[in-house]
């Protein structure tokens, strides 16, 4: 049993047509024990920014505090909201300044820019980080959390581009749930954000509570 | 550790490039000549066939470098700095031991984080050509001749056996030239081929044997292609 | 120390989580795992000679990132930016090497900016070396440095602990033993551009489809004194295959409890009027009821 694993969680990020979806399932577990199923592990940065924070439950409160500082500072001083590119590498330097005694989690980032002059027409924007900050950007998913094996496969197989937001929703809640399933750490419920331009859904899933 | 310069390859962190080295230096009556092979290692895998071992101090001062190539090449660049600086300073070249003390110096200081044994070799014009034996923990010790790395365990005897006071550049090439053929033989972390340099007051001349070139001694009656080559060492 | 790291003298490592992980991780086990790169990466010096083309450098790499046994990137890029004529393959801790190149990469624009030059490649290899030195290895970045300058081509290995090499063709990564028996059985000196690219785009493949480590693509980058030219996916051997058939969720198949829907669109209804203070037709005048008008709950409705 790794320290990732210690609470267990995890989380899924999808693109689609002109809108991205990011969920998460509501565990927190003391290993094998159950201990809390509403712990969400998504959190907005502004409208249309949601990051998602798998691994140890002490971390994601620690980095959590720490981006809603520096992104308040951020805000403050640039009279503007963070983009999800700029956010990305905010968390990056936050997790490679600790490379020698890192956070124990592995963040994903969902978003669409909010449109400017210099870019009237943002794209939807995914990105996932390991424990040390290393960022990866794909152009169709990410994933994270004790389930991650099970996440990809699912998402491997159903994911396709284009989708509609409804599409997408209905896409990344059953690759979240049945990779959820097949993970002993994660489960409990799962809850799921379909960010758009002009607005945000999010639904609580029913699903197994075992 | 019962031998000096051995090169525990356990002290070094893992996945670090070695070099398993055979090295050499040898002074004579008008300077010293210099060698080493070629071969450095990670693990099994030879990262570099053909390495330059032979590491440029200063104009007439040379070192041969044994141990993590990382450790030698970070307290070769820092000696090459004092050196330059000692030019800069004083206007004339650095006397062979300040330079060799140097070495010492950062090599006793940091011997808990350092892999480093180190031979300099050189020509001043207080002592003509002088050889300086630096051990893995430190140390100084200036010698007609000396051997280190792993491979030069295995020829301890034959240097004993053949050097001679007197010699001159020819006789001496030839001396490096084989110990170091013979050592690389027997050693596996030695090997590829042989680079030499002569240090005179006149000269730095490098010479470079190819690994098909090495001078080559008894092998046994089923060598390969059926004769049995004739050994080119030099009788001493 | 709050560890909020905004001071700006406080710059480098931040080693305050390092005792609280040494003690979980001997409670518990296995570290953190991170992503690294697998990979196969080269170079190697062509041109001069008789080839007819000018002397330079042939950089090559793959494009699979792996964190575990598990493929975290099928297209990252390995060859990264240090100055307009020197780039650098990566191999090892991916974080590290993104990290390490960006910050010499700016060390590097600095140090142009102060001597009034382009940097030459010893000194972005030195750079790299001295860094790496002084983490002893822990930064885990294992590069192949390569670029054009004043003194024309040069091409150099650097490995984590510190140590470099400089050789005409080079390999680093898993799959650099793959890359390097290509690479001893087919080199030559004075290689044309084209010969060049050929030999490095095929090292690449011998890692992408001999080591587990490496795969999906091929990056290419050449280096003259002209120039850089970047081939991304230069050969793309691996693309996947068209699905003939999709597995699209008929909209309501999953089952929800709650729903919450923010509208980001802000409307409101504008009426206009004219005239001060006089009611104007299609408008009432409706009494503000103390503490509920617009910034009633802050205490701040003056009409009470």
């Amino acid at each position: 049993m790794s320290i990732q694993e210690y609470n267990g969680g995890s989380v899924v990020a999808m693109v689609g047509k002109d809108c991205v979806a990011i969920a998460c399932d509501l565990r927190l577990g003391n290993q094998a024990t159950g201990i809390a199923m509403n712990f969400e592990k998504v959190f907005p940065v502004n409208d249309t920014l949601y990051y998602g924070l798998p691994g140890l439950a002490t971390d994601v409160y620690t980095l959590r505090e720490q981006l809603r500082f520096r992104v308040n500072m951020y805000r403050m001083k640039e009279e503007r909201e963070i983009t999800p590119e700029t956010f990305t590498h905010l968390l990056s330097s936050t997790l490679y300044e600790k490379r020698f005694g890192p956070y124990f989690l592995e963040p994903v980032i969902a978003g669409i820019a909010p449109p400017t002059a210099a870019n009237p027409n943002p794209q939807p924007y995914v990105s996932t980080l390991d424990s040390i900050g290393c960022i990866t950007t794909p152009k169709d998913f990410a994933v994270a959390g004790t389930a991650t094996d099970k996440l990809y496969g699912a998402a491997e197989g159903l994911w396709e581009p284009d989708l509609e937001p409804e599409d997408l929703f209905e896409t990344i809640s059953q690759t979240l749930l049945n990779a959820v399933d097949r993970d002993a750490l994660s489960g409990w419920g799962a809850i799921v954000h379909v960010i758009t331009k002009d607005k945000v859904i999010t639904r609580t899933l029913r699903s197994r509570m075992d | 550790m019962s031998n000096i310069n051995f090169v525990d390859i356990q002290h070094l962190k893992k996945g670090e490039v070695n070099l398993g080295t055979s090295i050499m230096a040898v002074k004579f009556d008008k300077g010293v000549v210099i060698g080493a092979d070629s071969r450095t290692t990670t693990g099994s895998y030879i990262a570099n066939r053909v390495t330059d071992k032979l590491t440029h101090i200063h104009d007439r001062i040379y070192c041969c470098r044994s141990g993590s190539a990382a450790d030698t090449q970070a307290v070769a660049d820092i000696v090459h700095y004092h050196a330059q600086t000692y030019t800069a300073v004083y206007g004339e070249n650095p006397p062979v031991n300040t330079v060799a003390a140097l070495f010492e110096k950062l090599c006793y200081e940091n011997k808990d984080n350092l892999s480093a044994g180190i031979i300099v070799g050189g020509w001043d014009k207080e002592k003509g050509g002088s050889v300086y034996n630096i051990p893995l923990g430190g140390g100084m010790f200036e010698q007609p001749w000396a051997i280190g790395g792993s491979g030069s365990t295995y020829v301890y005897g034959y240097c004993d056996a053949t050097y001679r006071e007197g010699w001159g550049e020819e006789e001496t090439v030839n001396f490096v030239k084989n110990t170091l053929a013979l050592a690389m033989a027997r050693d596996g972390s030695s090997g590829g081929c042989i680079r030499m340099c002569v240090i005179t007051e006149d000269k730095v001349e490098r010479h470079f044997v190819p690994g098909n070139e090495l001078p080559r001694f008894w092998e046994g009656k089923e060598v390969v292609g059926g004769h049995s080559a004739q050994p080119t060492a030099v009788s001493a | 120390m709050a560890a909020t790291g905004v001071a700006p003298n406080n710059i480098g490592f931040d080693f305050s989580n390092y005792a609280r992980n040494e003690f979980l991780g001997a409670r518990l086990g296995a570290q953190a795992k991170t992503t690294s790169t697998g990979t196969t990466i080269v170079g190697l010096k062509y041109g001069g000679g008789d080839s007819g083309d000018e002397e330079g450098i042939c950089l090559g790499a793959d494009t699979r990132a792996t964190g575990g046994p598990i493929v975290a990137d099928k297209n990252c890029e390995k060859i990264h930016y240090l100055t307009p004529h020197i780039r650098c393959c990566g191999a090892g801790t991916a974080a590290d090497t993104e990290y390490v190149t960006n910050l010499i990469s700016s060390n590097l624009e600095l140090h142009s900016l102060s001597q009034g030059r382009q940097v030459r490649v010893v000194t972005a290899m030195t750079m790299l070396k001295q860094y790496l030195y002084r983490y002893q290895g822990h930064v885990g970045a294992y590069l192949v440095v390569g670029g054009v300058d004043s003194t024309g081509p040069q091409l150099f290995t650097v490995h984590a602990h510190g140590s470099t090499d400089k050789l005409p063709y080079v390999t680093m990564g898993s799959g650099s033993l793959a890359a390097m028996a290509v690479f001893e059985s087919a080199y030559k000196e004075h290689l044309t551009k084209a010969e060049a690219i050929a030999l490095v785009a095929r090292a690449i493949r011998a890692g992408v489809f001999n080591d587990l480590g490496s795969g999906s693509n091929v990056d290419v980058s050449v280096i003259t004194k002209a120039g850089t030219e970047t081939l991304r996916n230069y050969e793309t051997p691996n693309e996947r295959g068209i699905k003939s058939r999709d597995y699209k969720f008929r909209r309501g198949t999953t089952a929800w409890l709650k729903e919450n829907v923010r509208d980001l669109v802000v409307s409101e209804e504008v009426k206009v009027t004219m005239g001060a203070g006089k009611a104007q037709q299609g408008t009432t005048d409706r009494p503000v009821a103390v503490g509920a008008g617009p910034g009633g709950e802050e205490g701040m409705d003056l009409d009470a």
